[in-house]
């Protein structure tokens, strides 16, 4: 008579590698990558603290000034720093502000089209922003935006108009900065809500069409409501990147003229660490960039849990 | 069918739209080499190179001058994107094959993008990976590696091997070779390289414009501005139907270089060399006490409508302005000495000749006069010019010393210079060479800088057997440009001109990992600019308080103490 072995409370680890170890096998790659790549590599977030010197391992370099802070108070004692924290939760917070809602509005858009031929194509054109890359975003932006001669001023100026400067003001610098963000990735974020809608269960509306319920109706009850959790993730782990932020949109949209604007910490990082080779005052920055992102990971999470949404874990 | 039709069709405004702006995208990737195996002379032409005496007994593995055993250095060259990759060519073989051959010294180039070089040696640097010899003009980017520990001290290296560098001593001399010496320290990161001609930057016009306005050359900086004007207000007839398009004066984000002539003739013609070098932390003139006034020259210019307006948008490297002036949109512009003339068939004079006619061409003029009314303007100096440094990783440095003594060698420069007769250049009477435009059929031939000056390290500029075959050839450099228009940039560039002091008094520490400094002048010249001449004084200040405080004080306090420190109350060098 063979006993049914049912798992114990105190978790067997031999047992289960024995059992399982073709998958435990499988697993072991992912974990060597993530040990090669991720961890290991997390030692030198002592540079920060360090010396640095080009020759010597991380561990062999002698510890910086003033207990180790020296760079951390150099970095906040820089105005240039300070600068780029604002500049970068200023645009953050309005990618987040305009470019959050956009592709939801857009899934919910599309979403309603009776025609799927022309939704189909109305969604590929709309992906493939994504695909260019900001230099090349960019120099199109100069063939249409810059003042005199740009497309758009081309045409206010024939028609008698004053050109705006799109590109070379600080002001309207960010709303194209911004703009430019919207259009290369409205469609491609769109993905995942349609996905989340196409998961609603269709009953639903059945019913409430029955009840007599309306598109708008239907959108706002049903939809909406059906995608929350999807818009809760991503806007949780949006907030976690508000503090970081892709260093090619504003390195290759920045120019002298609006500097005052467009100097971000990974443009900071990057013109003072690798240009001007200060790589432990840069890895204080970037330190001090992470941690605050993860605080804003953590505290957005809690808030969503704490209003009965699942939050990422 | 019709899904197919539109795919096609998406596809196409994929690919357009991606194939309209590539020329834009400043591109970083080196090309990859195509074979441009083409068989090369070894014929070395007439020597007057110094043979290395024999080696000293004590260097361990070398015999009869030649390594025993084959060694592998790498060695960083400019890549221009030329018509031949820059790692892989003709002269990149001829060379490859010479040091093997003299020295038993394997060399593999390693390319680096012109436009990025400083960032893109930061990063080989930082990854360990740099060249085995790394050059570049930026002396403070070598001293930052420095004190980290990235770059080898030559000078033991040098003191050791001396004997074996006749040609690098006879070249350089020890003037250029032990230039960065640390008076205190003894230390030398770098040998400097030695330029051989020192024009530097002038101001072009556009002869034919002149010529249809009935305009004289401008003589003085009124002259010019009327110029310009006149220019904006003939834009129909100059023009045509592209008359919006005209821009009278074109300059670059890079004002300190695109107005050099107008700002140097502002800075006081007797300034001492202290104040010269204290001021000197680059050769932008920003602290100069005359720039402000210069720049609000400009600010006139710009708010009247004579300065290109979307100048400071594009950044370093980009060919947008340079395709503007190409296509004859351009009235004037200030730029290095013989820009116009660069770059054989595709030269700014050569295309506007082949779209307007022969008299379409730019010209050096001479009209920014000091207060003194003359035409002060500096030239580069003879010493010091690109700077050859070893990285720590490199392990050949006798190898490597050896090649920068091949390099320096006058047959070795002077082959490279010159080409190959009959490909690269003419022998004309007298002896002059004069460069011509290689052919179709010969593409593989072609300088991918002007005269190789990138594949010849230590020496920048024509560099022949003796100066006066040198000067005679110089303005045979161009091909397809007039030789007449050479020879006038070249007395323009040296009316009046002041050679730059070198100044050693060691470390500067003050200008080690400050590169936003660069752009904080830039965006503080281009602001200024641009801004309404009300507010030009609020701007300037405010962007030469940001400059100052965020290092540029630091810098000239630092060159003030050193200075004081190794001369004294004095105010000239002795």
């Amino acid at each position: 008579m063979s006993k049914v072995k049912v798992p114990k409370k105190k978790t067997n680890w031999g047992a289960y590698l024995r059992r399982y170890w073709q998958l435990y096998f499988l697993l072991l790659l992912p974990i060597v990558y993530f040990l090669v790549f991720k961890y290991k590599p997390m030692e030198f977030i002592m540079i920060a603290f360090k010396e640095y010197k080009i020759g010597k391992s991380v561990w062999e370099m002698p510890w910086a000034a003033n207990n180790g802070m020296k760079y951390f108070i150099k970095a906040f004692k820089n105005k240039d720093f300070i600068r780029s924290i604002r500049n970068t939760v200023t645009l953050n917070l309005f990618d987040l502000v305009v470019g959050f809602p956009a592709p939801i509005i857009f899934a919910l858009i599309l979403n309603e089209l009776v025609l799927k031929r022309f939704k189909k194509v109305v969604q590929t054109i709309a992906y493939m922003p994504h695909f260019l890359s900001w230099v090349i975003i960019y120099s199109l932006a100069l063939q249409i935006f810059a003042p005199t001669n740009g497309l758009i001023n081309v045409l206010i100026t024939n028609l008698g108009g004053e050109a705006i400067p799109f590109l070379n003001e600080s002001k309207h610098w960010v709303a194209t900065y911004i703009g430019l963000g919207v259009w290369q990735n409205f469609g491609w974020g769109s993905i995942v809500y349609l996905a989340a809608i196409a998961g609603i269960n269709p009953e639903l509306y059945e019913a409430a069409s029955v009840d007599g319920a309306g598109r708008f109706k239907k959108m706002w009850h049903i939809t909406l409501p059906g995608i929350k959790s999807t818009i809760v993730v991503l806007l949780i782990m949006n907030l976690g990147g508000i503090m970081g932020g892709g260093f090619d949109r504003p390195f290759a949209m920045r120019n002298t003229l609006v500097l005052d604007v467009a100097e971000v910490l990974p443009t900071f990082v990057y013109i003072n660490g690798i240009k001007g080779l200060q790589f432990s005052l840069t890895t204080a920055v970037g330190l001090f960039q992470s941690v605050v992102g993860v605080f804003f990971l953590l505290s957005a999470n809690w808030i969503s849990r704490k209003l009965g949404e699942r939050g990422i874990w | 069918m019709k899904k197919k039709v539109l795919s096609v069709l998406l596809a196409a405004t994929m690919v357009l739209s991606l194939a309209a702006c590539g020329e834009k995208a400043p591109s970083t990737s080196t090309s990859t080499p195509d074979s441009t195996e083409a068989s090369v002379s070894t014929e070395a032409p007439a020597s007057t190179d110094v043979a290395a005496p024999e080696a000293p007994a004590e260097v361990e593995g070398m015999k009869d001058g030649k390594f025993v055993e084959t060694r592998h250095i790498s060695v960083e060259v400019y890549d221009r994107d030329g018509a031949t990759p820059a790692n892989d060519n003709v002269w990149t073989d001829w060379i490859k094959a010479q040091m093997l051959e003299k020295y038993n010294v394997e060399v593999e180039f390693v390319a680096v993008p012109r436009w990025t070089e400083v960032d893109q040696i930061n990063n080989l640097l930082a990854a360990g990976t740099a060249p085995d010899i790394c050059y570049t003009y930026d002396y403070p980017t070598i001293q930052t590696y420095a004190t980290m520990g990235g770059v080898q001290d030559l000078a033991p290296v040098i003191s050791q091997y001396k004997d074996m560098l006749p040609n690098l001593f006879g070249w350089l001399g020890e003037e250029n070779i032990y230039m960065d010496l640390d008076p205190v320290e003894g230390t030398l990161w770098c040998v400097e390289g030695r330029r051989n001609n020192i024009y530097r930057i002038n101001t072009f016009v556009r002869a034919d414009w002149l010529e249809k306005l009935g305009i004289a050359e401008p003589t003085t900086r009124a002259e010019f501005e009327a110029m310009l004007v006149a220019f904006r207000d003939n834009a129909e007839t100059l023009l045509g139907a592209d008359a919006d398009k005209m821009v009278p004066f074109s300059v670059s984000y890079d004002i300190g270089w695109r107005a050099a002539n107008l700002i140097e003739s502002f800075m006081d013609p007797a300034i001492s060399d202290k104040d010269y070098y204290v001021n000197g932390y680059d050769d932008r003139k920003f602290t100069e006490p005359g720039t402000k006034e210069a720049v609000r020259v400009l600010n006139g210019w710009y708010n009247d409508g004579l300065i290109w307006k979307d100048f400071a948008l594009y950044a370093s490297g980009d060919t947008s302005e340079d395709d503007m002036i190409k296509a004859g949109y351009v009235g004037a512009f200030m730029h290095n000495y013989d820009y116009p003339f660069r770059n054989g068939a595709d030269s700014i004079n050569a295309v506007l000749g082949a779209t307007y006619g022969e008299g379409a061409k730019f010209v050096a003029v001479d009209c920014f006069e000091d207060k003194n009314g003359n035409y002060t303007k500096y030239s580069y100096s003879p010493a010091g010019d690109r700077k050859a440094f070893f990285p720590t990783t490199n392990d050949e440095p006798l190898a490597s010393m050896l090649y920068l003594d091949f390099i320096s060698t006058q047959s070795t420069v002077e082959y490279l210079q010159k080409g190959e007769e009959g490909i690269n250049h003419k022998v004309l009477d007298g002896g002059a060479i004069a460069i011509q435009a290689v052919d179709e059929a010969n593409v593989a031939y072609t300088q991918n800088s002007g005269n190789n000056i990138d594949l010849t390290m230590t020496t920048n500029g024509l560099r022949l057997a003796t100066d006066e075959l040198t000067n005679a050839s110089l303005a045979y450099t161009y091909a397809n440009v007039d030789p007449a228009d050479v020879v006038k940039a070249m007395t323009v560039a040296f009316r009046d001109h002041k050679v730059p002091i070198s100044v050693s008094v060691g470390e500067i520490s003050a200008e080690t990992g400050v590169s936003n400094l660069t752009d904080k002048r830039d965006a503080t010249f281009d602001n200024a600019v641009i801004a309404a001449p009300a507010d030009f004084d609020s701007v300037w200040d405010a962007g030469m308080a940001e400059y100052l405080s965020a290092g540029g004080q630091d810098i000239m306090d630092e060159r003030l103490a050193k200075w004081i420190a190794v001369y004294g109350d004095a105010l000239m060098l002795p």
